[in-house]
């Protein structure tokens, strides 16, 4: 990837990043559990920062994004600026289902694919929520979210979603696997945030190391 | 003050509830819509009013916005209201309840602590319903009135998605109207519109309510048999071509006789994509058409086989 992009950030600042995502992503999980009896495991982040340019190879290659693929899409903003994916490489939508609960009789009339579309998307506006607002919480500040939007039928959703970057920005990629506890069902969660929030974002790293020196 | 007059005159239902989900403000619109005074509600639980919205669900959401800040959206595409609320325009209104796209968000003291949780309520009823007009001028024929192409095909994609995950037979039958250019030519084309009208009524009032009529081009339909075996198929196509055969469509003082052939096609494992029966329904037209028109051609295990053969003669009036 672009070393112009890559120098964005020294690897001390990337290291609190690692840290302040390791953090906040312990502390989602920990209360996904407990409050709404979520069971997911979230893997160690990783953070990568390339040219927006660079976003859909990088999405081809790294989550080998495919036409089965299923994903979540919301918009954050306030100080901490970007969007939330939540990409199932498989068509997982109905077996989402059992995550959340079966009992509820408001959604058993509706058609499968609009079940299956629900469920997406309640489950990546969980999922984004916790992780984009607790690496919030930590860098003491607050976002808005746009809703959540699926991205399922075609390709054509997912070109309008790479076309909506602009290319001539960096990406922080915040990158993480998760798998629901013996579900079988895993993912990937990827945090992205443009340039323009970079310079709060580098500001608000040295107060959180600050904050414990 | 100037917050206050806002939070009563705006066009959007707000509700605030506390960590307990009890409400905590109620305002002017929620008072109109919901018949609850404000004085009534305040300081009760929300559930006390609105028993059905104590589902998993709704409580799931509260409990994120409350821990993690997290917005949640009820979408009207999704679950057409939170509040069952009547409609304000009662006329030509399609839906029972109003229609609303709904938020929930945190609110937070000044050490950004959530202590409360908003609900925004946005009456979207006129833009439902006009997007439920746009989607039925989107999938019928201007002429004729049944579905056109487009919805077909998607149907057709479901239909194979369904047989792909639960083996259920559908049926295809796909028509041609005999000699149809002939029918333009001499009796002219708003005669000719009048027999396609009056054809696809004819399709209409014989097939089931899940059967789906499509005009396909010009004067070529398409009916997809949900959960139908070809025998099935078989014995429709029949009814409609002695129907159509015997019939005399009148027009302005003309009377005009018609016939049609019919391919006849059925699903099987051996299908690889949704245009496959497509494609045999309309091998087997052809075949009927090639072999004397007005009547039925069945597809089977890549096999034509006639049914019913007549003869068929160029339009003429009766």
């Amino acid at each position: 990837m672009n070393t112009n992009h890559e120098s964005i950030f020294s690897d001390e600042e990337k290291d609190i990043l690692q840290e302040i995502m390791n953090i906040a992503f312990g502390n989602a999980t920990a209360d996904l559990a407990n409050i709404i009896d979520i069971y997911v495991v979230l893997n160690v982040p990783d953070i990568h920062v390339i040219g927006m340019g660079d976003l859909p190879r990088y999405l081809d290659e790294t989550i080998k994004l495919k036409g089965e693929s299923s994903i979540v899409e919301q918009k954050f903003w306030g100080d901490f600026n970007g969007s939330g994916l939540l990409v199932f490489p498989d068509r997982t939508g109905k077996d989402l289902i059992c995550i959340l609960d079966q009992n509820q009789q408001c959604t058993l009339e509706r058609p499968l694919a609009i079940l299956e579309q629900e469920m997406l998307v309640e489950i990546g506006n969980i999922l984004i929520g916790a992780c984009v607002g607790k690496v919030a919480d930590l860098l003491d500040t607050f976002v808005t979210y746009s809703p959540p939007q699926a991205l399922t039928q075609t390709g054509q959703s997912k070109k309008a979603l790479i076309e909506s970057f602009d290319i001539d920005q960096s990406a922080i990629i915040m990158k993480t696997v998760f798998e629901f506890e013996n579900k079988n069902i895993n993912g990937f969660l990827l945090i992205i945030t443009n340039s323009e929030s970079i310079g709060w974002l580098r500001k608000a790293l040295h107060a959180f190391l600050e904050s414990y020196e | 003050m100037i917050f206050n007059q806002i939070f009563e005159m705006v066009n959007v239902g707000i509700v605030i509830l506390d960590k307990n989900l009890n409400v905590y403000e109620w305002n002017r619109w929620m008072e109109i819509h919901s018949n609850i005074s404000k004085k009534k509600i305040v300081g009760s639980p929300l559930f006390d009013h609105y028993p059905f919205l104590n589902n998993k669900w709704f409580l799931r959401s509260c409990k994120s916005v409350l821990a993690f800040g997290n917005f949640s959206f009820f979408s009207q595409k999704l679950h057409q209201y939170c509040f069952p609320f009547k409609p304000i325009n009662t006329m030509n209104c399609k839906f029972k309840f109003m229609q609303q796209n709904c938020t929930l968000g945190p609110l937070r003291d000044e050490k950004h602590q959530i202590t409360h949780l908003y609900i925004m309520v946005q009456d979207v009823t006129e833009v439902a319903a006009y997007e439920c007009t746009l989607v039925e001028l989107n999938s019928r024929d201007g002429l004729t009135g049944v579905y056109n192409r487009k919805f077909f095909e998607s149907r057709l994609r479901e239909e194979f998605e369904r047989f792909k995950r639960y083996q259920t037979n559908y049926s295809l039958i796909m028509q041609d109207i005999d000699f149809f250019k002939g029918v333009n030519d001499t009796f002219g084309h708003l005669a000719g519109d009048h027999v396609l009208k009056a054809f696809a009524s004819v399709i209409i009032s014989r097939i089931r309510g899940a059967d789906i009529i499509a005009r396909y081009g010009g004067e070529e339909f398409c009916c997809l048999l949900p959960e139908t075996p070809i025998s099935s198929a078989q014995t429709l196509a029949e009814h409609i071509r002695k129907k159509i055969e015997d019939m005399v469509f009148e027009y302005e003082g003309l009377e005009i006789k018609i016939t049609v052939s019919q391919g006849i096609a059925e699903s099987d494992a051996t299908m690889t994509s949704p245009d496959h029966i497509l494609k045999l329904a309309d091998e087997a037209l052809y075949e009927a058409k090639r072999t004397g028109r007005n009547k039925i051609v069945t597809h089977t295990a890549s096999r034509l086989k006639e049914t019913k053969a007549a003869e068929a003669a160029p339009p003429k009036g009766a």
